[in-house]
């Protein structure tokens, strides 16, 4: 030992720190580590343990990462040691960082951070924070109250505020006239598709031109016009959509979805309802309206009021924790005269809820309704949902799913093995664990004959699993094109939506090729999978060659509804809030997952395993559930008063600088932008001025910049 | 008395008071001064939950200073419309004709597209529909198949006109293979083998001519003639014995024969109109050959134009085809190929489009037209047309002054219907017919598949590849 010691400080001392740190690793004593580092050299150990931990089996990289912990608190480094603590979700540290911070800059910069994880329901006490008025204020930035103003902010900057239309997403007039059939009669069909397109072009903005044209203009109820052009459900996601437009905005998203709830149509309140859900996505008010709005409609008798409501409060709920409203939808799950549709939405909105927690009790919940299922309702594909739900408790916590897991395997054999697959994808999402990708791929090869559905799931597992870092990701695309190629037909069919997850709002060339070649295949809902997918990787990226491809699609299935429901929609999500908006869970340089975005991909997913029955069916509001991973992809830098501050920033592709000696670069190809910019994925940004320092060490999202006391005008 | 702030919309307002000895609807009364909301629309939130109007304060628990939040708009309720939105997936199947913009397509029933292709383009002549229609359903003098075979045709062209799924003509096909034997022909595997589709237009439309015939024997009793028949002349000139004698004949079709001269449509149509025939002359008292040369004599409303692509190979003993491109236009003058007789009667009209279509351009001021008759024939010279110039003009002033109520060929064709073949002989491969909506849009009907098409590539269907070739093609008269 002593001559390990000496080797070590001999390593550290002469920039050998990833050799050392190896070193250590092997005589599996890395707490020696934190004596040997000091405040130069600290960095890049710790960020050599930070990369090296995706690649650990548990729970050796919870340990490494606790030593790099313990190694930025020593120095100080306090946004890098909350980085830890939230790749480790775990609030005691969280709550350590804020207690050892003096600077309440610095906590308001921390603020940030945890509001764009999605922990809206971190609540600041007194511990963390003395001042009451002070505390008011971080809480505030923590609720996500000010991301709407952020947003519009940035919209503006990029002027982009005027709102499209569904025909300027389409480009109809760059296609030959092929697609211009029938023009003069609505469709349903696409004019639901129309209402989606709308609705995520113009997410966020506040302003539309179908469904918040002013009310002077409207006398005669022009308003309501577009939303009577839907029919029956389809008015529900219509009246929905104006939730997804004013996204963030409670105060003003609340008021202009009042007048729908006076409305006699059972479908427009439900759309309110939801509605009210989605505008509070990700947004904490201390009056709790959309609890207060929803709870009253949980026990209506029409089921798609109920569903409205639950999916609502799903949405605004998501990650919270928040007991009542699992007081208030637990009673739904034991109802057994409840309809099989009210019972999956409940389970996935408490799934969502209670995201990530491994709650016991809302698990045996969720067991209890699954087990009271009869047989001839574990062929829905809505059964299915249930055990999703009850994945969706166990996201990312790998082990913990260990004692559900055994009880899943008393349930019904045709439930038991679909239930299996969701809960280690689910448990194991985001880990990167090469032994769980390996189970699903088993699984994958076996062929079926008695029709069972499991393999659906365990196809998407693997990218929900191996999505952790660039080659795990790079790994799963070479295994999911064997899938395609010896895979049979009930696997083939998820592929494209393996990948669609895989590259979220991250259009690679390689996946978009394949996913296009899909896109034309003999079986339509490969196809429509396929289509689908080309939407996810390309979500909120405006990418052309994208839309190109889209509206030769378009030309291509015009005479196919499904299919052209599924380009439209594609299409929406391409331009998605007019390429302001990512659906990418990774942020903070993809080192940090928000449990809430993934979870809303991951169930948007499910629901597109049997995309006929869900999204061509009455359920399309599914799509809705990606509200919880739309975030925008800017950079916006503010000042010591939280007010946009436009300074010169690099942008450019970031360059892995672990391990390398020197200091090296870390970002290449690089663009002088003046913030606020938007970040594209695997951009990195760096400050182009010494005049400010950022108080994050990584710029995404809100960053405050305090002046640099040393710095100085150069003479000209 | 407690004091809250109530935050609507974007608005804040300090320190309301709740007088706590009454109801909630006092309080709402209260609010409804401040935002103008009516008390019965307001909403207002406590803490996850909503005030109801006859709650008690003591239960709600409201604290001093305590934000409340309240919701509620004075703004009109949406309400749905008088008149529901009509949606096309409600339309029973007749009205979603009229959405979708074309008409259905047809089973293939093994081999049958010749047959599918030939209809579809026929069905594009809605003339032939209406009287089809007014075909009386009887059979009078006809024979009995060639009765049975204009009902079947009369059916499925009604069916095609309901209908947006495809349709079988099963019943079409079976009248026709009892009328026309030769297509019933089984391959070796006992399947039905492909047969020309040509063969099948001509003998469909010597059977409607035959059937479709009004009883009153007036001029224009023979209605498929006056649409489709084409009236020649032709003058027969020995070399050697310098006789000459004339014949008329009445066709259908106009070929175009591909030579390797052959180009374009319009030099394959002169070509087919010339031919060498060997027959004894009389005055030489032995066989001799006599150049036949053809011109136009009357016009159809429609014109036929047969692609000469198959030929009799003797060295394989098969039908051949040519490959050759033979362009087409969209816009077909025949003006050349008609007899002297025929261009005098074709010029006026002739004159009244070219004056309609250069009013249409602007190119002519109106006030120019109504100036003097000398412009006019002074417009005539310039263009150089063949035949009398004086007349034509006094003519044109005439007939402007006077317009007739019978519509007026003018020799200028459009394209309406294209029936392709692709693969290399006759009888194998595949037929498909383009024919142009109403609308004005193309549709292919692949069989049972229709789908639009754009008009570009319509014209790219004249051969010199493995594409779909034009075989035959119809024109639609322009009429004044």
């Amino acid at each position: 030992m002593v001559l390990v010691n000496q080797i070590v400080a001999f390593l550290m001392k002469h920039n050998a720190e990833p050799e050392a740190v190896d070193l250590l690793m092997e005589v599996e004593d890395l707490d020696l580590l934190v004596e040997h580092v000091d405040s130069t050299n600290y960095k890049r150990p710790c960020l050599y343990l930070k990369s090296s931990a995706r690649y650990l089996p548990g729970p050796d990289d919870s340990l490494v990462l606790g030593i790099a912990y313990t190694i930025y608190l020593k120095f100080e480094d306090l946004p890098s040691a909350l980085q830890i603590a939230l790749f480790l979700d775990n609030l005691q540290y969280v709550k350590q960082v804020f207690k050892l911070c003096k600077d309440l800059l610095q906590k308001k910069q921390f603020c940030y951070i945890l509001a764009r994880q999605g922990v809206d329901f971190f609540i600041l006490d007194e511990d963390m924070i003395a001042e009451k008025t002070d505390r008011e204020a971080l809480q505030e930035i923590i609720n996500n109250t000010k991301l709407s103003e952020g947003y519009l902010n940035l919209a503006r900057d990029i002027e982009v505020m005027e709102p499209k239309l569904p025909e300027d997403i389409y480009k109809a007039h760059l296609i030959d006239n092929r697609a211009s059939a029938g023009a003069n009669v609505d469709s349903a069909r696409q004019n639901l598709a129309a209402t989606f397109v709308n609705a995520f072009v113009n997410a966020g903005f506040g302003q539309d031109k179908l469904m918040t044209v002013p009310s002077e203009t409207s006398s005669g109820g022009s308003t309501g016009s577009w939303l009577f052009k839907n029919k029956e459900h389809g008015k529900a996601s219509a009246a929905a959509s104006l939730g997804m437009i004013l996204l963030w905005d409670v105060d003003s998203g609340l008021a202009q979805i009042d007048k729908y709830f006076h409305s006699n149509d059972n479908h427009v309140i439900a759309g309110a309802l939801l509605g009210v859900g989605i505008v509070n996505s990700g947004i904490n008010d201390d009056c709790d309206p959309a609890l207060a709005l929803l709870a009253e409609y949980l026990d209506k008798e029409d089921s798609t009021l109920r569903i409205g409501a639950i999916m609502g409060l799903g949405l605004a709920y998501a990650g919270s924790q928040n007991e009542e409203v699992y007081r208030k939808l637990s009673p739904i799950l034991e109802d057994a005269t409840i309809p099989l549709d009210v019972i999956a939405f409940t389970a996935i909105s408490l799934g969502l809820v209670y995201v990530g927690s491994c709650d016991e009790e809302v698990a045996q919940s969720i067991i209890i309704s699954l087990m009271g299922r009869n047989e001839s309702e574990f062929g829905d594909s809505l059964t299915q949902l249930l055990p999703l739900g009850l994945g969706l408790l166990f996201l990312g916590k790998q082990d913990k799913v260990e004692a559900t897991l055994e009880v899943s395997k008393t349930f019904n054999d045709k439930i038991r093995t679909y239930c299996e697959m969701t809960l280690i994808s689910c448990a194991y999402a985001g880990t990167g664990n090469v032994l769980k990708v390996q189970n699903l791929l088993g699984h994958c090869s076996q062929h079926l004959d008695k029709g069972e559905t499991h393999q659906g799931p365990a196809v998407l597992g693997i990218a929900m699993v191996a999505m952790a870092e660039e080659l795990g990701i790079e790994m799963a695309i070479r295994s999911l094109e064997h899938l395609l190629q010896y895979g049979e037909q009930n696997i083939r069919r998820v592929v494209p939506l393996a990948l669609g997850l895989l590259c979220i709002s991250n259009p690679k060339v390689n996946v978009m090729d394949t996913l296009s070649r899909l896109s034309h295949d003999a079986d339509s809902e490969v196809a429509m999978a396929a289509i689908v997918s080309l939407g996810l990787i390309g979500a909120g990226t405006n990418n052309a060659r994208l839309a190109g491809m889209l509206r030769s699609l378009s030309s291509y299935y015009y005479k196919e509804a499904s299919l052209l429901f599924c380009v439209r929609i594609a299409q929406g999500l391409v331009h998605m809030g007019k390429g302001l908006l990512t659906l990418a869970p990774y942020h903070s340089e993809r080192f940090l997952l928000s449990p809430t975005a993934l979870a809303g991909i991951v169930v948007l997913l499910h629901t597109c395993l049997d995309m006929k029955s869900i999204i061509l069916g009455k359920y399309h509001y599914v799509l809705y559930f990606l509200v919880l991973a739309m975030h925008p992809r800017m950079l916006m830098t503010i000042d010591e008063d939280l007010k946009p501050l436009a300074v010169p920033v690099r942008v450019g592709q970031a360059v892995d600088v672990v391990g390398q000696a020197g200091r090296p670069k870390t970002i290449t190809g690089f663009q002088t932008h003046t913030t606020p910019v938007l970040l594209a994925a695997g951009d990195r940004a760096e400050l182009a001025t010494e005049k400010y320092i950022p108080l994050s060490p990584i710029l995404e999202g809100f960053v405050i910049l305090k002046k640099n006391p040393e710095y100085r005008e150069e003479d000209h | 008395m407690p004091t809250v702030t109530v935050k609507w919309q974007k608005e804040l307002f300090p320190a309301v008071e709740i007088d706590t000895s009454q109801p909630p609807l006092v309080f709402k009364c209260q609010l409804y001064d401040l935002t103008g909301v009516p008390p019965e629309r307001q909403k207002i939130m406590v803490k996850g939950g909503l005030l109801k109007d006859d709650a008690d304060w003591s239960t709600v628990g409201v604290r001093e200073g305590q934000k409340l939040m309240m919701m509620g708009t004075a703004d009109e309720i949406p309400k749905a419309p008088e008149k529901g939105t009509v949606f096309m997936e409600d339309l029973p199947e007749e009205e979603q004709v009229v959405a979708v913009g074309h008409t259905a397509g047809l089973f293939n029933l093994g081999n049958t597209c010749y047959m599918n292709s030939t209809l579809q383009c026929l069905h594009s002549v809605p003339e032939l529909k209406s009287a089809l229609l007014k075909y009386p359903g009887r059979a009078n003098e006809l024979d009995q198949t060639s009765h049975l075979l204009t009902v079947a045709t009369r059916d499925l062209f009604n069916e095609l006109d309901r209908n947006v799924k495809p349709v079988a003509p099963m019943q079409f096909w079976m009248v026709l293979r009892k009328k026309y034997p030769q297509f019933g022909q089984l391959s070796n595997n006992g399947a039905f083998m492909q047969q020309d589709a040509e063969e099948c237009w001509t003998q469909l439309m010597y059977t409607l001519s035959q059937s479709l015939t009004t009883p009153d024997s007036r001029e224009n009793s023979e209605i498929v003639k006056t649409l489709f028949g084409i009236d020649l002349v032709s003058r027969i000139h020995c070399a050697e014995s310098s006789e000459e004698s004339s014949e008329t004949e009445s066709i259908y079709a106009l070929k175009c024969h591909i030579s390797h001269e052959v180009n374009h449509l319009h030099e394959g149509l002169k070509h087919g109109l010339k031919s060498d025939l060997e027959k004894v002359s009389p005055s030489l008292g032995r066989s001799a050959v006599y150049l036949k040369e053809s011109r136009i004599n009357g016009l159809p409303r429609y014109l036929t134009v047969q692609f000469v692509r198959f030929f009799w190979k003797r060295e394989s003993n098969q039908k051949a085809k040519i490959l050759r491109k033979v362009d087409y236009p969209l816009e077909l003058d025949v003006f050349d190929l008609c007899s002297d007789e025929l261009r005098k009667k074709l010029e006026s009209p002739r004159q009244i489009l070219r004056d309609e279509e250069n009013k249409k351009l602007g190119l002519k001021p109106s006030e120019k037209k109504s100036g003097s008759n000398i412009e006019d024939v002074k417009m005539l010279d310039a263009e150089g047309s063949s035949s009398g110039n004086g007349e034509a003009s006094t003519a044109t002033s005439i007939e402007g002054a006077l317009p007739e109520k019978e519509m007026q060929l003018t020799g200028i064709y459009d394209l309406v219907a294209v029936l392709t073949h692709k693969g290399r002989s006759a009888d194998s491969g595949h037929y498909v017919a383009w024919a142009k909506q109403e609308s004005g849009k193309w549709i292919q009907f692949d069989d049972d598949n229709p789908s639009a098409q754009r008009e570009e590539d319509i014209t790219k269907l004249s051969g010199g590849g493995d594409w779909h070739m034009a075989y035959i093609c119809m024109y639609k008269a322009r009429v004044v």
